[in-house]
């Protein structure tokens, strides 16, 4: 039996995250949605299925093969990359049938044969065929749909990761005048990790685990359930409420609360940020912050892909593509989408979605000074980090600049109209 | 179009979007040096000189215009070309 962790059409709803990353590389918790779906995976040969601009980029990230169509050749365990499994689940199937929840496929075993009479090339109709014919039962799974289910989400899992990855204990160096509120056995500081003095680590509402080589400056207070990544730094004084993830090598001050960075990002700054998800080589400038509850009380409504849509939540913040970057002193409004690559600078109300590759000053979208300038920018601010934007990753930015092209004329034709 | 009034509608709008008098535009002003547009105002140029004559300019190669005189040159080729 082969194991193939598939992308379905959804991975548009889970813009911007998903425009250079594929749904299984989401983080939440300590580590991204396909290290835990992996830990809940069968012995058998793993294979990826991803959408088409994309494939070149996830092969160099991952060491599995990519729409390998052989693996529609024998017995397949189909398994959905925005599945986010608990430490409890174990995929156990022995006969043909798919667990669903809510309308997802979550995962299922289909045998040879009907792999061989569905499968035509295209994953979506392979899907279709699937959820028609094959037996289904419900399970009440976890199924990234949206963003803000991550967001919703990691608080709990951040709990649950602290348990799957089993560890306690002082392994890097804890200052002694630092001190630990609430049970010293919920905290984990991994080897080169160092914790300076007046730091706090509150682990009355969950446990903190701080990784390698990472640091936490004089007076930082960390509030539990909380991961700090590796080579993270967690700046002075800096206020870290619950229930947040910071992924490696990120840069963080001010207040977070109940938010996700994924990894080389910076919130060097004052300034708070709370229920967002931040992509990857984001900068927020000094003083950048988001509301994340609405005056009124109401649910949080995000412009997804355009379209206005309520979360059915009342504390929802930004969403951040990759390599985008903000002004001293953004104000984002609650439930705020930006695209990747866009470029913000600070001005009264600001619009609660940005186009990606968009640049927004004077309270006007532009064009910004053109793709090549965004990335040779984006190499920059890599290197500074010690890595090399790969040839792969140009294509894919390229190619989610073209598709973004559209929204992007649009929002600029109408912003220079109101702006006369 | 001709040059001429080409010319007088970039100066309209450098004057709208830079705020400098028009007698001190000429061909030869720098937009930066002399005109004294900073990086903001340059991207605010190019918006503006894409709504005044209906154009689309690729903004890299925009960008890398420094003249006034150059800039109608660069608008005129982007008005035959449409």
């Amino acid at each position: 039996m082969k194991i193939l962790i598939y992308e379905d059409e959804k991975w548009r709803d889970l813009l911007p995250l998903t425009f250079i990353k594929c749904v299984f590389e989401i983080r939440c918790g300590y580590d991204l949605l396909i290290d835990k779906i992996v830990a809940a995976l069968p012995e058998g040969e793993k294979g990826l299925w991803v959408r088409d601009y994309i494939k070149g980029l996830t092969a160099k990230r991952h060491n599995m093969p990519v729409n390998d169509t052989s693996f529609f050749d024998e017995d397949i365990l189909i398994v959905n990359g925005r599945w986010l499994p608990s430490p409890a689940d174990r995929i156990t199937l022995s006969e043909e049938k798919v667990v669903m929840c809510k309308g997802d496929i979550v995962y299922g075993l289909i045998k040879k044969e009907r792999v061989q009479k569905f499968w035509n090339g295209d994953i979506t109709k392979f899907l279709s065929a699937v959820k028609e014919h094959i037996p289904s039962k419900e399970k009440p799974l976890r199924v990234i749909s949206y963003p803000w289910d991550l967001i919703i989400y990691n608080p709990f899992v951040l709990k649950e990761d602290f348990k799957r990855y089993g560890k306690n204990g002082i392994k890097g160096e804890f200052h002694p005048a630092a001190a630990i509120v609430g049970d010293a056995k919920d905290v984990y500081i991994e080897e080169g990790a160092k914790v300076h003095p007046f730091v706090v680590l509150d682990t009355t509402h969950g446990p903190v685990y701080i990784d390698k080589d990472a640091e936490v400056f004089p007076s930082a207070r960390i509030e539990g359930p909380c991961y700090i990544g590796k080579e993270t730094q967690i700046m002075p004084g800096a206020n870290i409420r619950e229930g947040n993830s910071f992924g490696d090598v990120c840069r963080i001050g001010g207040e977070v609360e109940e938010s996700i960075f994924y990894s080389y990002s910076n919130k060097y700054h004052d300034g708070f940020i709370g229920h967002s998800y931040i992509g990857e080589f984001v900068n927020l400038g000094a003083l950048t912050t988001n509301s994340d509850l609405k005056n009124d009380y109401s649910s949080v409504c995000i412009y997804l892909n355009g379209v206005p849509t309520d979360t059915g939540s009342l504390k929802v913040g930004s969403f951040i593509g990759d390599h985008t970057k903000t002004s001293i002193g953004t104000l984002f409004n609650t439930g705020t989408i930006a695209g990747m690559m866009c470029n913000i600078t600070a001005g009264g109300i600001l619009p609660k979605y940005f186009p990606s590759f968009t640049w927004y000053v004077n309270n006007k979208f532009m064009k910004g000074y053109g793709l090549d300038m965004m990335i040779n920018t984006a190499k920059i601010v890599m290197k500074r980090r010690k890595r090399e934007l790969t040839a792969e990753e140009e294509e894919v930015m390229r190619y989610a600049y073209n598709m973004t092209e559209e929204e992007r004329k649009e929002a600029i034709r109408k912003s220079r109209k109101t702006s006369k | 179009m001709d040059y001429k009034e080409i010319e007088a509608r970039v100066k309209k709008v450098i004057v709208e979007v830079l705020g400098v008098d028009e007698e001190k535009i000429t061909t030869d002003s720098r937009f930066v040096e002399d005109l004294g547009a900073e990086s903001v105002q340059s991207l605010e140029l190019v918006a503006a000189f894409e709504d005044e004559f209906d154009i689309e300019m690729e903004e890299d190669v925009a960008l890398q215009v420094k003249t006034v005189g150059k800039a109608v040159e660069f608008i005129k080729k982007h008005l035959e070309q449409k």
